[in-house]
């Protein structure tokens, strides 16, 4: 093949709305540009993760070269570089935007535009990339492709009429979407002999060629052999090999300016990298990094521990390669009294938390305990000292803090007309402020609200999906600190605090919270042989209290003496669910406790 | 001490919580299953002839339900077949209203000496609602037949709707007579399967709490009218503790013949199949009936010995175990000793589990077998 000059390359990423179908139509793209041979093709190939293809989400970015042969002739190299879908993921999705030119924006021509689509939507405007509105899923009966188009004029202020309109699951005009992206999409700009810039937007970590940098030539050439360097390191590294996406990786000659590839450079450590930072070569240095590399900000918080304590190196070693392919996981060691040694970790959402939980335990195989998810505070000391605090156990006296503050959030919250009053009674509960209420239509409302951050990582999703069963979507991002009445909730088992069970919470809410949960801990904290008091204090004073009850009947007590060994393995099964247990003194706390005194709502009491 | 097991697996009908062995409506196969015992019985006999056992004990189903020369007949083939020591204790398991004054002396003249009656209530309501077939009149009546003997009686608590007071009335039933001298009392556990589980997923069921003071009730009351406590399920007149069952705790040898039966002879631990049909076929094709078969040893043998023998009132004897196993128990098992001391008798002589906790002992039992696993 003949080498294809940048006027031939197309940059984009896709927008949609979870299950608007952005991993089929990049499935039909490759598969019509013969990228990828018909019996390797497994169904939505960018979704490598397991975690990915069984929630029909995409979390990592995946990209993917592929090559076109236009209507007029000319050949085409189209690079795909998928984003994630997930609120939480803003800032993967802004990166990989960074890499593109333009974007195609998938619309449901059921649903219409949604909440979360229309977030990235204008994070792609603001990174000046042009948008190319798609509307698929028009096989469905349910179709109404004429109104749709008329909410992409309405609400995004693009032509929706002339948008392409698809079946990406059937395959109708998914040539048209290929010929649009030719004459719509911009070519790369860039100049090649200018000193080499090159954003890295993803990484990973391989075995036999160490990190592997995912990057976007943006100025220069890279090729093996050129000495690099990153803006946020001090480390330089001689390029090994580089090359693209096939989606396996394929090695090449060199990258060129406006080309997205990989740059494999014998990086031995994960933390030797950033990702959003810019590589440039040693030899021929740029003094200006691109711009927009921010350092993705953890907002929730959550200690993860090794069920079993021994595991606490293996632990590290997962979080360690987790956080190469994410940049934004923050962790650091941390130790509980009654979870032993484990890690403080930041994540940028509940979801990214929830997946972080199970990557851990099913890539790596690791059993682990995750405590009440917590957020930042910013702590005022009478002393005049300030610092931020994202582990309640960590929060002074209450007598050394003159004030505090929490994050605030701005919501939006996207719901059929019918479940105002539903959601409206839900952020009353949550401490939320009102800030307006828009029509966009006749069928969806926008609600518009101030609120705690601390809010939302309890029940916030649940109360909402439960109340409006689940068609209400909600976006959020963090707006500030706001001063606010938080006290530190303890609880106390057999007298004992228990360090992991710790939370801040706002002053008006610790009573009701502290007697929720110790009604939820007497209910999951089983019955032993003496009996343990439950309690929720408010710096040293109870507030509510519980007992579990001393066991009374635990004992094989049927007939037949002569099977032993049915015996014996009722014995080993209550010995298995006992080494689940940790223990706080001599009180046995089964890991679940840990996690339900989430489950509570609050609502309910 | 060694003892064999010999379980009938027929009944007249199915009482609404059983998940044993037993089965109501194939008494039309009684005569080829016992034409196979007896040959299990032999065929089983030629690895065990420098063993003597000092127990026979008929289980079931209902052991008394079968015509009485099956039974006869088992004995015989035992006699025959095992080395039995001349005062060997040799039980019948006998429901109320499934025997009479013919069976009895067919029975004697086997050789069996003691009886276990099944009364589980004395409450008529209850009674039908497990589905069991005697009433409180015939439970008088078996006792009046059977009292030249060494009788045991069995007893229910937990049972749907039954209180204190129902438990209370029963244990009056249960020693009205001199001859019981031994009453076994077990919890009603709902398996999954029978009818009861039903009742239990209902809510039918008393408590676990419930069903422990009631058991505390049983404890107190039994003692007072002179039977002690000697393992959790089972009370007796000094003396008279079941020698069968008592092999059991001490980990001692025993043969089990027939469906579901299961044996522990030298080290191994083995069960038959619950099939009849696969048990008439592997016996008549010479094989053995067996479904499950583990060799116990080294560690795993003092765990279980220690989970059995803490489950008497005796505990562990320190000296039985040293001989048993060459090594000191409080060595072996320091950290569980130190750990549960709160809940244990440790003296010079043995280490037992205190009575106010024997009803809860699984937890202590837990730490004692993941000490040596």
């Amino acid at each position: 093949m003949a080498e294809i000059s940048k006027e031939n390359i197309r940059n984009f990423c896709i927008i949609a709305h979870i299950d608007h179908g952005k991993s089929t139509l990049a499935d039909r793209l490759i598969e019509m540009t013969g990228q990828v041979a018909e019996r390797d093709m497994e169904q939505q190939i960018l979704d490598s993760m397991d975690l990915e293809r069984e929630r029909g989400i995409t979390i990592k970015l995946t990209p993917v070269r592929m090559l076109y042969k236009a209507k007029n002739g000319k050949d085409y190299i189209f690079n795909l570089i998928d984003t994630p879908g997930h609120v939480d993921f803003t800032y993967e999705v802004s990166r990989s935007l960074k890499a593109c030119e333009g974007a195609i924006l998938i619309v449901d021509a059921s649903q219409g535009i949604q909440a979360q689509t229309l977030a990235n939507v204008y994070l792609a405007l603001d990174s000046n990339l042009e948008i190319m509105p798609v509307i698929n899923k028009i096989d469905l009966p349910s179709a109404d492709v004429e109104s749709v188009a008329k909410e992409i004029e309405d609400v995004i202020g693009l032509d929706g009429t002339n948008a392409p309109k698809i079946s990406a699951k059937t395959g109708i005009n998914i040539e048209e979407v290929l010929e649009r992206i030719v004459t719509d999409i911009p070519a790369p700009k860039g100049d090649d002999s200018a000193p080499l810039k090159a954003l890295i937007f993803d990484s990973y970590y391989d075995n036999f060629k160490g990190v592997i940098l995912f990057v976007r030539v943006v100025d220069g050439v890279v090729k093996p052999g050129t000495k690099i360097k990153t803006f946020m390191s001090d480390k330089e590294f001689d390029v090994v090999e580089v090359g693209t996406f096939n989606p396996e990786l394929r090695p090449k000659q060199s990258l060129d300016c406006g080309e997205v590839g990989y740059i494999a450079a014998s990086i031995k450590s994960i933390s030797d990298i950033e990702v959003g930072d810019t590589v440039f070569d040693v030899d021929n240095p740029t003094s200006e990094p691109l711009p927009g590399y921010k350092k993705a900000q953890p907002v929730v918080f959550s200690g993860i521990y090794p069920l079993d304590g021994s595991k606490f190196n293996d632990l590290k070693e997962a979080l360690l390669k987790l956080k190469l392919n994410d940049a934004s996981l923050t962790f650091e060691p941390d130790h509980s009294t009654a979870l032993g040694f484990g890690f403080r970790c930041g994540f940028l959402g509940l979801l990214h938390m929830e997946i972080i939980q199970e990557r851990l335990e099913r890539e790596f195989g690791l059993d682990i305990i995750t405590t009440a998810p917590s957020v930042s505070y910013i702590v005022h000391k009478t002393d005049g000292e300030v610092f931020t605090v994202e582990n309640p156990t960590k929060l002074p006296p209450a007598v050394e803090i003159e004030y505090m503050e929490e994050p605030v959030i701005k919501a939006s919250i996207y719901t059929p007309p019918d479940y105002v009053g539903a959601i409206m009674e839900l952020c009353q509960e949550k401490r939320c402020v009102f800030e307006d209420m828009v029509y966009i239509d006749s069928k969806r409302v926008k609600l518009n609200y101030e609120l705690p951050l601390n809010e939302i990582v309890f029940d916030f999703f649940d109360g909402l999906k439960s109340r409006t069963r689940g068609y209400a979507s909600f976006d959020y991002e963090v707006s500030g600190y706001k001063r606010s009445e938080l006290v530190k909730l303890d609880m106390l088992l057999n007298g004992d605090i228990c360090d992991a069970l710790s939370l801040i919470v706002h002053k008006d809410k610790a009573y009701a919270r502290g007697r929720a949960i110790a009604e939820k801990l007497k209910e999951v904290i089983p019955r032993q042989m003496f009996e343990i008091p439950v309690q929720a204090a408010v710096g040293g004073k109870i507030i509510a209290r519980e007992t579990v009850k001393a066991l009374r009947k635990d004992v094989l007590a049927k007939c037949y003496g002569g099977d032993i060994t049915r015996k014996k393995k009722l014995l080993e099964k209550q010995k298995e669910g006992k080494k689940k247990m940790r223990k706080l003194g001599s009180v046995e706390i089964p890991s679940e406790a840990f996690m339900s005194i989430l489950k509570i709502d609050s609502s309910d009491k | 001490m060694a003892g064999i097991y010999v379980h009938v697996p027929f009944c007249k009908q199915k009482c609404s919580y059983c998940d044993f062995a037993s089965f109501p409506k194939e008494i039309g196969k009684a005569e080829a299953y016992f034409a196979c015992l007896y040959k299990e019985l032999k065929s089983r006999s030629l690895a065990l002839k420098d063993k003597t056992f000092n127990t026979i004990y008929f289980g079931g189903g209902t052991p008394s339900f079968v015509e009485p020369k099956y039974i006869y007949g088992a004995v015989k083939q035992i006699l025959t077949c095992f080395n039995i020591d001349k005062d060997a204790e040799i039980t019948l398991e006998v429901n109320p209203g499934t025997i009479d004054e013919n069976k009895l002396k067919i029975y004697k003249n086997a050789g069996i000496n003691r009886f276990s009656i099944g009364l589980q209530t004395a409450n008529e309501n209850t009674l039908y609602k497990i589905n069991r077939i005697h009433n409180v009149k015939d439970f008088e009546n078996a006792v009046e037949l059977l009292k030249d003997f060494n009788l045991s009686v069995d007893v229910m608590i937990g049972l749907p709707d039954e209180d204190v007071n129902d438990v209370k009335k029963t244990l009056d039933l249960a020693t009205s007579n001199e001859s019981v001298k031994h009453i076994s009392v077990y919890a009603l556990k709902a398996e999954e399967g029978t009818p009861m589980f039903t009742r239990y997923l209902n809510g039918e069921l008393p408590s676990d709490d419930e069903v422990a003071d009631i058991y505390d009730f049983v404890v107190d009351y039994l003692d007072k009218k002179g039977y002690k406590r000697y393992e959790v399920s089972n009370f007796s007149k000094v003396g008279f503790e079941s020698k069968h069952n008592k092999n059991y705790w001490q980990r001692g040898e025993y043969l089990g013949v027939g469906v579901g039966a299961s044996s522990f002879i030298e080290n191994r631990r083995f069960t038959n199949t619950e099939s009849i049909d696969e048990y008439v076929h592997a016996i008549l094709n010479n094989k053995v009936a067996e479904v499950f078969s583990e060799d116990v040893v080294g560690d795993d043998a003092k765990a279980e010995y220690v989970m059995l023998a803490l489950r008497t009132s005796d505990g562990v004897n320190l000296q039985a175990y040293k001989n048993t196993f060459n090594s000191d128990f409080t060595f072996d098992f320091i950290n569980s000793i130190k750990k549960n001391l709160k809940y244990l008798n440790v003296t010079e002589k043995t280490v037992k589990i205190k009575d106010d906790y024997l009803y809860v002992q699984n937890t202590i039992l837990v730490d004692f077998i993941s000490e040596k696993q």
